[in-house]
């Protein structure tokens, strides 16, 4: 059977899960096994499934780029009598997208696992809208990856924020969960907005949003350059960079880079898996996802990528060192996330596609893992997820401690682990293109750097703190049991964190000269318009990134010294029975930054004294209008037939000789006009 | 024969001065008596031209006109002596605690 045949299933099979779910939550619970999870499951598998018969027929060529269904048949060319249409939805199945389904697939399939153990095993009522939610939420992430044009992705791009929405704020009789779902509702939308203009410039000026093909509009876009006549009177790198910042707005909001990153610290509220969906696989990977879709756009832009470059190394940087002050374990996982995306960005507007697109699969592995396995901490400690009341779980959670410790390893990118080749490339990739004639790359590639040092400090902190010293309170001495259901996805996550990296070593390749760079030969493997190979051509003749031809191995050196660096300073501020923040680094000299940083840089209150000072500023324009215009001329109306009416009234006297007279004049006037008007006189 | 343009004249006499009373008393009686005038120096029309077309249909107006005219009287009276009661006067132009 071909594979390519059933591409729609990939998705629907989700979906339908979410009906079954739903109608059977609401009217036959009883029916329900396991409250929905096994519906999800066995569709989620059986994505997985096909997910992965894809990889044959793509790894030899082949690729799929067919329209499902169009929405304006009506338009039919009067030529050819064939339909002509740029709304559409359509499947795109290359490498990239192939990719990215198994991950998809996979990681919501561990979840759903997991969420047995932490959802159904501690007693959560109403689970069945749980499990809807997020069986929807996959089948919006799949069909967001196999989208073939910009507005169908800006559609599923919708529905996996409205999903997270609803699962964010889960524990709605709660108060902090509806907030923080509301919140990263309304941020990533604002960073929609910008999407939605973006996608609107893209069809008004190509007149097509297709990915693939001979008219897709990043191969438009090229032509319109190379032909170099303006665009809207703008000079046509000018307009496609314009178009790229806005399409980058969206990026900006839903994979959480600064600053419109302050959502997914607050998304914590929701339930542990969940936030391993968000930001391995779904919500936070598909703003990545989109840049990496239309890096062919991208590439044509020098000012475009120099942005996601410099904002990427930027977050990674700062998100690091909100990181590394955190007390509660899922917010040190939330700051990684956004560090790691940021990373995924500075590969990207570095030129390194293969880079980011390994880093996003492996980011997407152990980020999974640190999250479920955060997950069993919390279980274990009945509900707690402050680090400081944890330690010495090591010996209570052997599993737990070994699958996290391999994640963290990853996180760390230390060598072997799948972390330590993608980040290494990723830094490679700034430094390359950085020395080879791209100053502002090296900025990028320095932010990187630190950060890879504090990327280091702060998971060995969490480690520490976590699974080492001695208990620091009952529920630590006491934890909670654990079962095979969260026990697998840990195992299998742990072992692929440590062989992921395995699908692109760039660096042996130099040192014993043979090929290990799969994943870049297998993004290869796509349409002629969306290759890596096809990418690196653009960076080069239109964005002018130039390789310097270094080698990778010393770049790779330092960063994992820096790396292991940043673990020994904290295994030795940490690793010892009962440690103390405030003991060694943060002396009273270093407690003003860490206020600063415990307070996220003070962002949030930012964020809201402006969004407060706008609000004002327009309520108070509007108000002034209202009153001014809207309320003036309805005024202004009104008094003036008053006044007209009360001295027109002065005309009734009451007497009767007055209208008489009046009457006789009317009379006399008329028959003055008829006496004119009919020439008598 | 007495040409048309006499009876028109006179008519036109008798309907200026009925007006010249509307407008210039302040008698309620004399209103009427004035509003009489005018009726009847329509009438005179009527009838005259009746006369010059040999068409009795404006003779006919005319006897409609006097009924008219008794009813009007009658009407007329009416008010003035309610005016009467109630302002213990028929000057016209103290009738005016109504307006505006």
């Amino acid at each position: 059977m071909d594979p390519f045949s059933t591409v729609a299933a990939i998705p629907l099979l989700p979906l339908s899960a979410f009906l079954i779910i739903l109608f059977a939550g609401q009217f036959a619970p009883n029916l329900l096994p396991k409250q929905g999870a096994i519906p999800g499951i066995v569709a989620l598998a059986i994505s997985l499934a096909m997910s992965l018969l894809l990889l044959l027929p793509v790894s030899s060529g082949k690729f799929l780029n067919e329209v499902f269904y169009i929405w304006n048949p009506s338009q039919i060319d009067p030529i050819t009598g064939v339909i002509i249409s740029n709304l559409h939805f359509g499947f795109l199945i290359d490498p990239l997208s192939c990719l990215m389904l198994v991950i998809v697939s996979l990681i919501s399939l561990l979840v759903f696992i997991h969420s047995i153990g932490y959802m159904n095993d501690q007693g959560e009522k109403g689970l069945f809208r749980y499990y809807a939610a997020l069986s929807l939420f996959s089948f919006s992430m799949l069909s967001f990856v196999i989208s073939d044009n910009l507005l169908m992705s800006f559609m599923f791009f919708e529905l996996v924020g409205f999903c997270s929405w609803i699962l964010i704020g889960f524990w709605f009789r709660e108060s902090a969960p509806p907030r923080a779902a509301t919140k990263a509702f309304l941020v990533t939308r604002f960073g929609d907005y910008f999407f939605l203009v973006g996608v609107v410039a893209v069809l008004v000026t190509f007149g097509t949003s297709n990915f693939a093909g001979k008219n897709s509009f990043p191969e438009l876009a090229k032509s319109a350059i190379i032909d170099g006549s303006p665009i809207y009177g703008v000079a046509p790198t000018l307009w496609i960079t314009i178009i790229g910042l806005l399409i980058l707005g969206g990026v900006i909001g839903k994979s959480a880079q600064f600053p419109l990153h302050t959502w997914l610290p607050d998304a914590m509220e929701g339930p542990t898996p969940v936030s391993a969906l968000i930001h391995a696989a779904t919500m936070v990977a598909a703003g990545v996802y989109l840049v990496a879709r239309i890096y062919g756009f991208y590439a044509l832009s020098p000012t475009a990528l120099s942005v996601i470059a410099l904002l990427g190394g930027f977050t990674a940087l700062f998100a690091a060192t909100l990181a590394v002050v955190k007390r509660e374990i899922k917010q040190v996982l939330a700051y990684s996330t956004i560090s790691q995306y940021g990373y995924i960005m500075l590969a990207l507007g570095a030129g390194g596609y293969t880079a980011g697109v390994f880093h996003l699969a492996t980011h997407a592995i152990f980020k999974a893992l640190l999250f479920l396995g955060a997950g069993a901490v919390i279980i274990a400690m009945h509900h707690d997820g402050d680090m400081w009341n944890m330690g010495g779980l090591r010996s209570k959670l052997p599993i737990t401690y070994w699958s996290f410790l391999f994640g963290s390893l990853a996180l760390a990118g230390i060598f072997p682990f799948a972390g330590f080749w993608s980040k290494d490339e990723v830094l490679f990739e700034a430094l390359n293109h950085g020395l080879g004639g791209s100053p502002i790359l090296l900025l990028s590639y320095a932010f990187g750097l630190i950060a890879v040092f504090l990327t280091g400090f702060y998971t060995f902190r969490m480690v520490s703190l976590t699974f080492h010293g001695s208990p620091r309170s009952n529920p630590a001495k006491n934890p909670h049991i654990i079962r095979w259901n969260i026990y697998i996805p840990l195992i299998i996550l742990g072992i692929l964190s440590l062989f992921a990296g395995a699908i692109n070593m760039a660096p042996l390749e130099e040192l014993f000269g043979s090929n290990f760079s799969y994943l870049h030969h297998w993004l290869n493997m796509a349409p002629s318009t969306l290759t890596a190979h096809h990418y690196h051509e653009l960076i080069e003749s239109f964005s002018g990134y130039h390789s310097a031809h270094i080698s990778s191995i010393l770049p790779a050196l330092i960063s994992l010294t820096l790396a292991i660096s940043g673990m020994a300073l904290a295994w030795k501020i940490y690793e010892s029975p009962n440690p103390t923040e405030s003991g060694a680094v943060y002396a009273n000299k270093l407690n003003k930054l860490y206020t600063v940083l415990m307070h996220d840089y003070y962002l949030n209150d930012y964020q809201l004294k402006i969004t407060k000072l706008t609000r004002d500023r327009i309520a108070s324009t509007a108000d002034i209008f209202d009153r001014m215009y809207v309320d003036g001329v309805v005024n202004r109306i009104s008094l003036t037939s008053l006044s007209i009416g009360k001295s027109m009234s002065k005309l009734q006297t009451g007497i009767v000789t007055n209208y008489a007279f009046l009457i006789s004049l009317g009379l006399l006037f008329m028959l003055l006009i008829l006496v004119l008007w009919s020439g008598w006189l | 024969m007495v040409p048309i343009s006499y009876y028109v004249f006179l008519s036109l006499a008798i309907f200026s001065i009925g007006l010249f009373g509307v407008l210039t008393r302040r008698n309620a009686l004399m209103f009427l008596i004035s509003i009489e005038l005018m009726l009847n120096a329509a009438n005179l029309n009527f009838v005259a031209f009746s006369f010059l077309h040999g068409n009795l249909t404006g003779q006919i107006f005319t006897l409609f006109i006097l009924a008219l005219a008794a009813a009007e009287v009658a009407v007329g009276i009416g008010i003035i002596i309610v005016l009467h009661r109630t302002f213990s006067d028929i000057d016209v132009t103290k009738a005016v605690t109504m307006r505006w």
